[in-house]
């Protein structure tokens, strides 16, 4: 039997994906989380805000905004590879 | 009592909105003559419907995953309405930039060059070489786009018809109930001849760069009315103490009951938000589900897919992560800041839809040019919507020509031909858009969340499933598709049941509808509070379910048929393959 070769863009995809996915996952697990714990059914006496933002909106929201965003600009500039994408044709 | 700082005297956009809305007319048939000569280079179907696949990293970053029409008319009202928890409602947009491009992007542009695909349906076809999976796939999109296309055709004719001066009202919202008058049918054919028109001339790229011109106009527009309404609030503090004593003024005022539209302060800073009738605005369970549909929409969705084959590189997709990641920080978190100021200084206004005109006609009124600012503030959601229309035309002509006229009827058409079928094609869609908005029905709106999320739980799985599993089999794809489809369809005819059960009169109950309550149990006091609302299984979103659905059935399947042949795998995922171009026109 021959050797098979996997197309290195494959592999190279599908580790990206995987830790898009878990980026993704993880996003979700502390934004919702942290929201449902401190931002839920507070009683409106208790609201402080940071940068004039409710507190829970700024740890909730807007830091792992920020967070995903810095992640993203890392993951596009000095980690995702880049391949090419096909033996082109020249158009004719 | 309502308040209306800006009443009677308020200024006027008049003249300056429809000028506006020309401008931007006469920008896009502009891009459109410019797109074609861009596409003249190469063969006609793939300089037409992917422009020669050259899309360069603005264009894809701005383009892929926005999607615009919807997201930026409802979004303002919803903060204005139900205030901070909608911040939450939209965050999932952290991530879309990663996922929209790093997830399948890669393999989906690499796949489609290598089997020459054209359309979403034409890539899975080859890939599985299966005729049968084209077909269905074909059929899918195009039955979810058509409903999209229609109702969007009823929005940009009504905000035509909003813009006509002396008009009075002034929110350019799809939502407004349109009167059918001559204005209406006049903005209704102005705008299907127009947006068919430069579809026609610049093809794929027209309505790529109407998008990209309106997503540069929008963040323009947005970081220019964040300057000006943060100070004249007060600052962002001072902006949510005002609105807090609005509040607890109004509700002590106006009490809460069911049918009071009013937010105490606590429902308004917190989650999980209110809504009509003791409804929850965001429960735990939609918290979750949004952070899945953004993800969803711009990933899997055929019209970003269609995009990300049209990636000219992978270092365009590696660029476009970084642009739309910095322009998701600059519109969504400061347009929720922005409308929170505009509550604090509009305080009540009477439709939610009209707090972005306002307020950005309350503060450039005293700037030089000001109604004309905000003439162009408000019609960049007017670009969107003839961008995301263009969009579908071409998506549905597409699959109307490839996926059906190449592959059935005439496989040997040449590029003339086909150049003349796709004209024909677009203008009977375009009249079917004007046809179908003659007599415009009330629920398109939900039916255009209906099929965008529909359309997601029919293709997530199963795209990332051909993208990455060579075991994948042609059952497997069927199963995944359809029962995507199915569960997340079938939940929505089960809300609709359960809908018209809650709504039976209780003294006139038949046995029929409480066996049907019964069963479903009471109003979940979830979702809108409309008859179109689908069934919320254990709190979730239809679309949750409809991912878990085609997941389970797409794997289960396939593991119990065959395996594909080796020759296909090798095809489809080992390196240093002959290219398998399809040569068409």
């Amino acid at each position: 039997m021959t050797e098979r070769k996997d197309d290195p863009l494959l592999k190279s995809a599908q580790r990206e994906a995987l830790i898009c996915g878990a980026v993704w996952i993880l996003a979700t697990a502390y934004s919702v989380g942290y929201s449902w714990l401190y931002g839920y059914r507070r009683p409106i006496e208790s609201l402080t805000y940071v940068f004039g933002l409710p507190d829970w909106i700024f740890w909730g929201v807007v830091i792992p905004w920020l967070a995903c965003t810095l992640f993203s600009a890392w993951f596009c500039l000095f980690y995702m590879s880049d391949e090419a994408l096909c033996e082109e044709t020249t158009p004719d | 009592m309502p308040l209306y700082l800006l009443a009677e005297s308020e200024p006027s956009p008049g003249i300056s909105v429809m000028l506006a809305l020309l401008l931007f007319i006469a920008a896009s048939v502009w891009l459109g003559t410019m797109a074609q000569k861009a596409m003249d280079q190469g063969k006609f179907l793939e300089g037409f419907f992917l422009g020669n696949r050259g899309l360069g990293a603005w264009a894809l970053a701005l383009t892929a995953t926005v999607q615009s029409g919807g997201t930026f008319m409802g979004f303002p009202s919803l903060v204005y309405a139900y205030g901070w928890s909608v911040a939450l409602w939209i965050a999932g947009y952290m991530v879309v930039p990663l996922t929209g491009f790093a997830v399948v992007g890669k393999r989906v542009a690499q796949l489609s060059r290598r089997t020459g695909a054209v359309t979403v349906p034409d890539l899975l076809r080859e890939r599985f070489a299966s005729p049968t999976i084209g077909l269905v796939a074909s059929l899918l999109i195009m039955f979810f786009m058509s409903f999209t296309m229609v109702a969007q055709f009823k929005a940009g004719a009504t905000i035509m018809q909003l813009a006509w001066p002396g008009q009075g009202v002034f929110a350019l919202s799809e939502d407004a109930t349109a009167n059918i008058d001559m204005k209406f049918l006049i903005g209704l054919g102005v705008f299907g001849v127009t947006v068919v028109g430069y579809t026609m001339i610049g093809g794929f790229l027209a309505g790529v760069w109407t998008d990209l011109f309106q997503s540069v106009m929008m963040v323009l527009g947005v970081m220019l009315l964040l300057c000006l309404v943060v100070p004249k609030a007060g600052g962002m503090e001072q902006a949510n103490k005002t609105v807090i004593a609005q509040l607890t003024e109004k509700s002590a005022a106006e009490g809460i009951g069911d049918d009071v539209y009013v937010a105490t302060p606590a429902a308004y800073m917190f989650g999980p938000g209110y809504h009509v009738g003791g409804r929850e605005f965001l429960p735990l369970g939609v918290a979750v589900s949004m952070f899945v549909i953004w993800v969803y929409s711009g990933l899997a969705s055929p019209a970003s897919l269609v995009r990300v084959m049209a990636a000219s590189s992978t270092e365009v997709m590696r660029k476009s992560i970084l642009l739309l990641s910095f322009y998701n920080c600059l519109i969504y978190i400061p347009l929720v800041m922005i409308c929170i100021c505009a509550r604090a200084i509009l305080g009540d206004i009477a439709k939610p839809d009209e707090i972005i005109p306002r307020i950005a006609l309350y503060s450039t009124q005293e700037l030089p040019l000001g109604s004309f600012i905000t003439g162009l503030i408000l019609a960049a959601p007017f670009g969107a919507i003839m961008a995301s229309v263009s969009c579908f035309v071409l998506v549905i002509a597409s699959g109307l020509v490839q996926d059906i006229y190449v592959r059935f009827l005439r496989p040997e058409a040449s590029g003339r031909e086909l150049r003349l079928v796709t004209n024909v094609a677009m203008v009977v869609i375009g009249a079917i858009g004007i046809l179908a908005n003659l007599k415009p029905i009330n629920f398109l709106q939900a039916l255009v969340v209906f099929s965008g999320s529909a359309g997601a739980a029919t293709f997530f799985t199963p795209v990332i499933m051909a993208c990455y599993w060579k075991r994948t089999s042609v059952a497997g794809m069927l199963a995944g598709m359809l029962g995507g489809f199915g569960v997340y369809f079938g939940l929505y005819v089960t809300g609709w049941v359960h809908n018209w059960a809650l709504s039976v009169d209780p003294e006139q109950a038949t046995a029929f509808s409480q066996q049907i309550l019964s069963l479903l149990g009471p109003d979940l006091k979830m979702g809108l509070a409309s008859a179109f609302r689908p069934y919320f299984l254990l709190n979730l979103d239809p679309i949750i379910w409809g991912l878990l659905a085609s997941t389970i059935a797409g794997i289960g399947v396939t593991l119990c048929t065959r395996p594909p042949g080796q020759d296909l795998i090798d095809r489809m995922f080992n390196a240093d393959q002959p290219t398998q171009t399809i040569h068409i026109g």
